[in-house]
Protein backbone atom coordinates (compact mmCIF):
# COMPACT_ATOMS: atom_id res chain seq x y z
CA UNK A 1 0.00 0.00 0.00
CA UNK A 2 1.26 3.22 -0.82
CA UNK A 3 2.20 6.20 1.51
CA UNK A 4 -1.05 7.78 -0.07
CA UNK A 5 -3.65 4.84 -0.16
CA UNK A 6 -3.07 4.75 3.60
CA UNK A 7 -3.39 8.70 4.39
CA UNK A 8 -6.52 8.28 2.28
CA UNK A 9 -7.69 5.22 4.17
CA UNK A 10 -6.80 6.80 7.61
CA UNK A 11 -8.70 10.14 6.25
CA UNK A 12 -11.91 8.52 5.59
CA UNK A 13 -11.67 6.44 8.91
CA UNK A 14 -11.98 9.52 10.55
CA UNK A 15 -14.30 11.56 8.43
CA UNK A 16 -17.47 10.21 10.28
CA UNK A 17 -16.43 10.43 13.55
CA UNK A 18 -15.29 14.06 13.10
CA UNK A 19 -18.65 15.04 11.50
CA UNK A 20 -20.75 13.55 14.03
CA UNK A 21 -18.07 15.08 17.05
CA UNK A 22 -18.86 18.71 14.86
CA UNK A 23 -23.05 17.62 15.16
CA UNK A 24 -22.49 16.66 18.95
CA UNK A 25 -22.55 20.36 19.92
CA UNK A 26 -25.88 20.83 18.00
CA UNK A 27 -27.60 21.10 14.39
CA UNK A 28 -25.69 22.40 11.79
CA UNK A 29 -25.91 22.52 7.46
CA UNK A 30 -24.06 21.64 5.16
CA UNK A 31 -21.77 24.48 4.80
CA UNK A 32 -21.04 25.18 8.80
CA UNK A 33 -20.19 21.15 9.27
CA UNK A 34 -17.46 21.70 6.02
CA UNK A 35 -16.33 25.34 7.83
CA UNK A 36 -16.06 23.52 10.95
CA UNK A 37 -14.38 20.77 9.72
CA UNK A 38 -11.86 22.74 8.08
CA UNK A 39 -11.44 24.96 10.77
CA UNK A 40 -10.02 21.94 13.17
CA UNK A 41 -8.38 19.56 11.05
CA UNK A 42 -7.72 19.02 7.24
CA UNK A 43 -10.24 16.04 7.05
CA UNK A 44 -12.28 18.19 4.13
CA UNK A 45 -9.90 17.72 0.75
CA UNK A 46 -13.47 18.28 -1.95
CA UNK A 47 -16.10 20.09 0.23
CA UNK A 48 -18.77 18.30 -2.19
CA UNK A 49 -17.90 14.95 -1.30
CA UNK A 50 -18.98 15.41 2.26
CA UNK A 51 -22.37 15.56 1.10
CA UNK A 52 -22.79 12.14 -0.04
CA UNK A 53 -21.26 11.26 3.71
CA UNK A 54 -23.95 12.99 5.56
CA UNK A 55 -26.59 11.26 3.15
CA UNK A 56 -25.13 7.92 4.48
CA UNK A 57 -25.19 8.84 8.04
CA UNK A 58 -28.79 10.02 7.66
CA UNK A 59 -29.73 6.72 5.63
CA UNK A 60 -28.29 5.06 8.65
CA UNK A 61 -30.12 6.63 11.17
CA UNK A 62 -27.28 8.40 12.84
CA UNK A 63 -28.21 12.03 11.65
CA UNK A 64 -31.40 13.31 11.21
CA UNK A 65 -31.84 16.40 8.18
CA UNK A 66 -34.90 18.95 7.94
CA UNK A 67 -34.78 21.92 5.50
CA UNK A 68 -35.11 25.08 6.85
CA UNK A 69 -36.48 28.24 4.97
CA UNK A 70 -36.43 31.95 5.74
CA UNK A 71 -32.75 31.90 7.66
CA UNK A 72 -30.84 33.45 5.17
CA UNK A 73 -31.66 34.13 0.93
CA UNK A 74 -31.66 30.29 0.34
CA UNK A 75 -32.90 27.42 2.35
CA UNK A 76 -30.65 25.44 4.31
CA UNK A 77 -30.72 21.61 4.99
CA UNK A 78 -29.57 21.14 8.79
CA UNK A 79 -28.34 17.72 10.47
CA UNK A 80 -28.46 17.02 13.99
CA UNK A 81 -27.45 13.84 15.41
CA UNK A 82 -30.21 11.27 16.65
CA UNK A 83 -29.86 9.15 19.66
CA UNK A 84 -28.56 6.16 17.31
CA UNK A 85 -25.93 8.77 16.21
CA UNK A 86 -25.13 10.19 19.70
CA UNK A 87 -24.87 6.10 21.46
CA UNK A 88 -22.47 5.69 18.14
CA UNK A 89 -20.28 8.78 18.56
CA UNK A 90 -20.03 7.32 22.17
CA UNK A 91 -18.60 4.11 20.90
CA UNK A 92 -16.41 5.39 18.12
CA UNK A 93 -15.03 8.04 20.72
CA UNK A 94 -13.82 5.34 23.23
CA UNK A 95 -12.47 3.12 20.26
CA UNK A 96 -10.53 5.67 18.92
CA UNK A 97 -9.00 6.71 22.10
CA UNK A 98 -8.33 3.27 22.87
CA UNK A 99 -6.72 2.77 19.26
CA UNK A 100 -4.40 5.85 19.83
CA UNK A 101 -3.15 4.86 22.92
CA UNK A 102 -2.05 1.29 21.51
CA UNK A 103 -0.23 2.83 18.92
CA UNK A 104 1.56 5.90 21.08
CA UNK A 105 2.59 3.24 23.34
CA UNK A 106 3.89 1.03 20.66
CA UNK A 107 5.82 3.86 19.04
CA UNK A 108 7.05 4.95 22.81
CA UNK A 109 8.49 1.10 23.27
CA UNK A 110 9.73 1.26 19.55
CA UNK A 111 11.59 4.45 20.21
CA UNK A 112 12.85 3.16 23.65
CA UNK A 113 14.17 -0.43 21.78
CA UNK A 114 15.80 1.96 19.03
CA UNK A 115 17.93 3.90 21.66
CA UNK A 116 18.84 1.35 23.63
CA UNK A 117 20.28 -0.35 21.07
CA UNK A 118 22.17 2.27 19.95
CA UNK B 1 -21.85 39.35 -3.50
CA UNK B 2 -24.75 39.61 -5.92
CA UNK B 3 -24.10 37.62 -9.09
CA UNK B 4 -24.09 38.78 -12.44
CA UNK B 5 -25.73 37.21 -15.25
CA UNK B 6 -23.11 35.63 -16.01
CA UNK B 7 -21.87 34.34 -12.48
CA UNK B 8 -26.11 33.02 -12.60
CA UNK B 9 -25.27 30.69 -16.03
CA UNK B 10 -21.58 29.35 -14.20
CA UNK B 11 -23.58 28.50 -11.58
CA UNK B 12 -26.58 26.70 -13.24
CA UNK B 13 -24.32 24.79 -15.48
CA UNK B 14 -22.82 23.14 -12.88
CA UNK B 15 -25.86 22.67 -11.44
CA UNK B 16 -27.08 21.02 -14.73
CA UNK B 17 -23.92 18.73 -15.08
CA UNK B 18 -24.01 17.93 -11.45
CA UNK B 19 -27.71 16.80 -12.19
CA UNK B 20 -27.49 15.17 -15.26
CA UNK B 21 -24.98 12.99 -13.99
CA UNK B 22 -26.37 12.39 -10.59
CA UNK B 23 -29.90 11.46 -12.51
CA UNK B 24 -28.05 8.47 -14.47
CA UNK B 25 -27.95 6.34 -11.00
CA UNK B 26 -30.42 7.64 -8.56
CA UNK B 27 -33.74 8.15 -8.16
CA UNK B 28 -35.47 11.60 -9.01
CA UNK B 29 -36.58 12.86 -5.75
CA UNK B 30 -32.92 11.86 -4.38
CA UNK B 31 -31.51 13.77 -7.11
CA UNK B 32 -33.16 17.11 -6.72
CA UNK B 33 -32.76 16.96 -2.85
CA UNK B 34 -28.97 16.84 -3.58
CA UNK B 35 -28.88 19.40 -6.34
CA UNK B 36 -31.06 21.72 -3.76
CA UNK B 37 -28.10 21.01 -1.40
CA UNK B 38 -25.33 21.47 -3.50
CA UNK B 39 -27.04 24.90 -4.50
CA UNK B 40 -27.73 26.12 -1.02
CA UNK B 41 -23.72 25.48 -0.86
CA UNK B 42 -22.70 27.42 -3.72
CA UNK B 43 -25.34 30.65 -3.00
CA UNK B 44 -24.27 30.21 0.89
CA UNK B 45 -20.44 30.84 -0.14
CA UNK B 46 -21.41 33.45 -2.63
CA UNK B 47 -23.17 35.60 0.03
CA UNK B 48 -19.99 35.42 2.05
CA UNK B 49 -17.62 36.16 -0.71
CA UNK B 50 -17.94 39.81 -0.67
CA UNK B 51 -13.56 40.25 -0.37
CA UNK B 52 -12.73 38.52 -3.60
CA UNK B 53 -11.66 40.78 -7.02
CA UNK B 54 -13.85 39.81 -9.55
CA UNK B 55 -16.74 37.60 -9.98
CA UNK B 56 -15.32 35.43 -12.01
CA UNK B 57 -12.61 34.13 -9.93
CA UNK B 58 -14.62 34.14 -6.86
CA UNK B 59 -16.71 31.69 -8.38
CA UNK B 60 -14.16 30.19 -10.31
CA UNK B 61 -12.65 29.53 -6.44
CA UNK B 62 -15.66 28.74 -4.99
CA UNK B 63 -16.42 25.69 -7.93
CA UNK B 64 -13.04 24.42 -7.49
CA UNK B 65 -12.96 24.23 -3.91
CA UNK B 66 -16.65 22.39 -3.95
CA UNK B 67 -14.97 20.34 -6.13
CA UNK B 68 -16.11 19.12 -10.09
CA UNK B 69 -19.53 18.16 -10.54
CA UNK B 70 -18.63 14.53 -11.87
CA UNK B 71 -16.23 14.30 -9.00
CA UNK B 72 -19.46 15.17 -6.46
CA UNK B 73 -21.25 12.70 -8.45
CA UNK B 74 -19.20 10.16 -8.29
CA UNK B 75 -19.30 10.64 -4.78
CA UNK B 76 -22.57 10.07 -3.96
CA UNK B 77 -22.61 7.15 -6.63
CA UNK B 78 -19.56 5.26 -4.33
CA UNK B 79 -22.46 6.47 -1.46
CA UNK B 80 -25.03 5.36 -2.56
CA UNK B 81 -25.84 3.06 -5.19
CA UNK B 82 -24.92 0.11 -3.38
CA UNK B 83 -27.38 1.26 -0.05
CA UNK B 84 -30.12 1.61 -2.30
CA UNK B 85 -29.48 -1.97 -4.33
CA UNK B 86 -29.26 -3.90 -0.67
CA UNK B 87 -31.46 -1.54 1.12
CA UNK B 88 -34.44 -1.89 -1.76
CA UNK B 89 -33.21 -5.54 -3.26
CA UNK B 90 -34.72 -4.60 -6.50
CA UNK B 91 -33.91 -5.73 -9.93
CA UNK B 92 -33.02 -2.48 -11.44
CA UNK B 93 -31.05 -0.82 -8.16
CA UNK B 94 -28.83 -4.35 -7.71
CA UNK B 95 -27.72 -3.83 -11.23
CA UNK B 96 -26.93 -0.22 -11.03
CA UNK B 97 -24.85 -1.02 -8.70
CA UNK B 98 -23.06 -4.14 -10.10
CA UNK B 99 -22.71 -2.00 -13.19
CA UNK B 100 -20.53 0.46 -10.75
CA UNK B 101 -18.41 -1.73 -8.54
CA UNK B 102 -17.94 -3.51 -12.14
CA UNK B 103 -16.27 -0.08 -13.23
CA UNK B 104 -14.50 0.53 -10.20
CA UNK B 105 -12.15 -2.73 -9.27
CA UNK B 106 -11.34 -5.97 -11.50
CA UNK B 107 -12.96 -7.93 -9.09
CA UNK B 108 -16.15 -6.05 -10.00
CA UNK B 109 -15.93 -6.61 -13.00
CA UNK B 110 -15.32 -10.33 -13.13
CA UNK B 111 -17.81 -10.67 -10.17
CA UNK B 112 -20.63 -8.52 -12.73
CA UNK B 113 -19.73 -10.39 -15.78
CA UNK B 114 -20.81 -14.12 -14.16
CA UNK B 115 -23.86 -12.36 -12.40
CA UNK B 116 -24.69 -10.78 -15.75
CA UNK B 117 -24.37 -13.81 -17.36
CA UNK B 118 -26.91 -15.35 -14.96
CA UNK B 119 -29.58 -13.16 -15.22
CA UNK B 120 -29.53 -13.23 -19.62
CA UNK B 121 -29.27 -17.49 -18.99
CA UNK B 122 -32.73 -17.25 -16.66
CA UNK B 123 -33.95 -14.56 -18.91
CA UNK B 124 -33.30 -17.04 -22.19
CA UNK B 125 -34.97 -19.79 -20.34
CA UNK B 126 -38.25 -17.84 -19.74
CA UNK B 127 -38.03 -16.30 -23.21
CA UNK B 128 -37.97 -20.01 -24.33
CA UNK B 129 -41.18 -20.66 -22.41
CA UNK B 130 -42.86 -18.24 -23.57
CA UNK B 131 -41.91 -19.11 -27.65
CA UNK B 132 -43.10 -22.37 -27.70
CA UNK B 133 -46.33 -21.45 -27.90
CA UNK B 134 -46.62 -19.71 -30.34
CA UNK B 135 -43.47 -21.07 -32.51
CA UNK B 136 -44.04 -24.89 -31.63
CA UNK B 137 -42.29 -26.00 -34.49
CA UNK B 138 -38.77 -23.62 -33.75
CA UNK B 139 -38.72 -24.02 -30.28
CA UNK B 140 -37.40 -26.72 -27.76
CA UNK B 141 -34.74 -29.36 -27.34
CA UNK B 142 -33.52 -29.24 -30.79
CA UNK B 143 -31.51 -32.29 -32.22
CA UNK B 144 -29.06 -31.50 -35.63
CA UNK B 145 -27.91 -34.00 -38.13
CA UNK B 146 -24.69 -33.92 -36.41
CA UNK B 147 -25.31 -35.41 -33.55
CA UNK B 148 -25.40 -32.19 -31.26
CA UNK B 149 -27.88 -30.84 -29.29
CA UNK B 150 -29.37 -26.96 -28.01
CA UNK B 151 -32.07 -26.06 -26.01
CA UNK B 152 -33.72 -22.80 -28.13
CA UNK B 153 -35.02 -21.34 -31.29
CA UNK B 154 -34.19 -21.56 -34.92
CA UNK B 155 -35.52 -19.71 -37.45
CA UNK B 156 -35.77 -21.39 -39.95
CA UNK B 157 -35.06 -24.80 -38.76
CA UNK B 158 -32.42 -25.82 -40.31
CA UNK B 159 -32.07 -28.89 -42.31
CA UNK B 160 -31.93 -32.40 -41.13
CA UNK B 161 -32.89 -30.30 -37.50
CA UNK B 162 -35.99 -31.90 -35.39
CA UNK B 163 -37.67 -30.24 -32.57
CA UNK B 164 -38.20 -33.19 -29.80
CA UNK B 165 -40.15 -33.33 -26.85
CA UNK B 166 -43.53 -31.31 -26.66
CA UNK B 167 -44.89 -28.55 -24.65
CA UNK B 168 -43.05 -30.42 -21.15
CA UNK B 169 -40.27 -27.41 -21.93
CA UNK B 170 -42.27 -24.98 -21.16
CA UNK B 171 -42.73 -25.80 -17.63
CA UNK B 172 -39.42 -26.91 -17.30
CA UNK B 173 -37.98 -23.50 -18.84
CA UNK B 174 -40.07 -21.78 -16.21
CA UNK B 175 -39.05 -23.78 -13.44
CA UNK B 176 -35.36 -23.25 -15.20
CA UNK B 177 -35.78 -20.12 -15.54
CA UNK B 178 -36.86 -18.74 -12.27
CA UNK B 179 -34.16 -20.73 -10.55
CA UNK B 180 -31.55 -19.39 -11.90
CA UNK B 181 -33.00 -15.81 -11.31
CA UNK B 182 -33.84 -16.21 -8.11
CA UNK B 183 -30.07 -17.62 -7.71
CA UNK B 184 -28.30 -14.81 -9.78
CA UNK B 185 -30.48 -12.07 -7.38
CA UNK B 186 -29.98 -13.84 -4.18
CA UNK B 187 -25.88 -14.04 -5.19
CA UNK B 188 -25.99 -10.00 -6.27
CA UNK B 189 -27.55 -9.23 -3.16
CA UNK B 190 -25.11 -11.12 -1.17
CA UNK B 191 -22.18 -9.87 -3.08
CA UNK B 192 -23.24 -6.56 -2.73
CA UNK B 193 -23.97 -6.69 0.95
CA UNK B 194 -20.88 -8.65 1.62
CA UNK B 195 -19.03 -5.17 -0.33
CA UNK B 196 -20.66 -2.83 1.89
CA UNK B 197 -20.28 -4.49 5.08
CA UNK B 198 -16.24 -4.31 3.70
CA UNK B 199 -16.29 -0.62 3.27
CA UNK B 200 -18.38 -0.21 6.68
CA UNK B 201 -18.14 -2.97 9.19
CA UNK B 202 -20.03 -1.19 11.96
CA UNK B 203 -23.26 -2.04 9.37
Amino acid sequence: MSHETWQEQLRRGGLDLAILLTLSAGPRYGLAIIQHLEAFTDLVVTEGTIYPILGRLTRDGLLEAEWVEGEAPHARKYYRLTRLGAKRLADMKGEWRAFAEKIDRLMVASERAARASL
Amino acid sequence: MHLSETGESRINGYLFVLERSLRSFLPPEVVRDAVREIESHLRERVLSADGAPTEREALEKILAELGPPLRVAQAYSAERTVDEAVATGRVVPMLRAVWTLALRTFIGSAVATGLFTAYAAGTAFLVIAALKPIFPNNVGLIGFETGRWSLGAQFPLPPGATVHGGYWIIPLSIVCGVGVLVFAHTATHHYLAAWRKRQRPEL
